[in-house]
């Protein structure tokens, strides 16, 4: 029952597309409750940033299954991210527990 | 008999070269935070206004597990409900409340975590100044208008667990 996303402190580099660069990600999904997670990138004030994953925005990732993540981002836009996140969604009626726990976890960029 | 001896000594040789055949295994430790729910919560109903994950009302407290591997990397953000997800349609107001403590460490250096704990709003912040694992308990109730009865049905609400690295 547990979400991991490393790395806690990761670089953006230079993609293969001119004027994106990127960060790789990884999402381990220990949580038998949660299929899919969504990410974000922020500023310093927690505002989002547009960014691009290499397919949609909320991924499907299986209970023990690790997935590599790649955040690209416009190069006019690198020097203002500061956080990459992760976050676990929970489907409406998936569970029939009364509280449920949204995990969120995020990476700091260098 | 000669070749036959041979054959035999290749084979031994060869069975062990195969025994010296190493497999290695590598892994690397990282700067990193789990998340973990141990206990999903569940809401009891004492009174028919009040909803209560208090063990005494008849509850479940969520119980959510943060591991980090590396002191100072990272703070745990944990926000108690303040609306409920699903519930039946309510018209009157719910007023909410809850708490966010430290259930159980695994340092004791770990013990000023619920005295350094920053509350806002619903949100309580701690720095996992640590490493190792914290247990953190979330309590939660609602209570429907002027003690009116909650109408039947499922009510869900959702914890809030972040970790933020610092």
């Amino acid at each position: 029952m547990a979400h991991q996303f490393t790395p806690a402190y990761p670089k953006l580099v230079p993609s293969y597309v001119r004027e994106v660069w990127k960060a790789d990600m990884n999402l381990l999904n220990m949580r038998q409750d949660v299929e899919y997670f969504e990410f974000g990138v922020f500023d310093k004030d927690w505002e989002g940033i547009p960014f691009a994953l290499s397919g949609n925005r909320i991924v499907r990732i299986k209970y023990l299954e690790r997935k590599d993540i790649n955040v690209f981002i416009k190069r006019e836009d690198v020097d203002r991210v500061k956080y990459i996140c992760s976050k676990s969604k929970i489907v409406a009626g998936q569970t029939k527990q009364i509280t449920s726990i949204s995990s969120r976890i995020c990476s700091k960029v260098q | 008999m000669k070749v036959r001896n041979l054959i035999a000594g290749g084979l031994l040789l060869c069975a062990g070269s195969a025994l010296a055949e190493e497999a290695p295994i590598e892994g690397t430790v990282e700067a990193k935070c789990v998340i973990t729910t141990e206990t999903t919560g569940v809401y009891g109903n004492p009174v028919p206004y009040k909803l209560s994950t208090a063990a005494a009302d008849g509850g479940v407290l969520p119980i959510i597990r943060y591991d980090v591997i590396s002191a100072d990397y990272y703070k745990a953000s944990i926000s108690h409900p303040e609306e409920f997800t699903s519930s039946p349609d309510l018209d009157d107001s719910v007023t909410w409340t809850g708490e966010t403590e430290v259930h159980e460490v695994s340092d004791v250096a770990m013990a000023s975590y619920e005295t350094d704990k920053v509350e806002y709003n619903n949100v309580t912040d701690f720095d996992l100044t640590v490493a190792g694992s914290t247990w953190f308990k979330v309590s939660s109730v609602a209570e429907y208008g002027y003690q009116k009865s909650f109408p039947a049905g499922s009510y869900n609400a959702v914890v809030n667990a972040e970790c933020i690295a610092l």
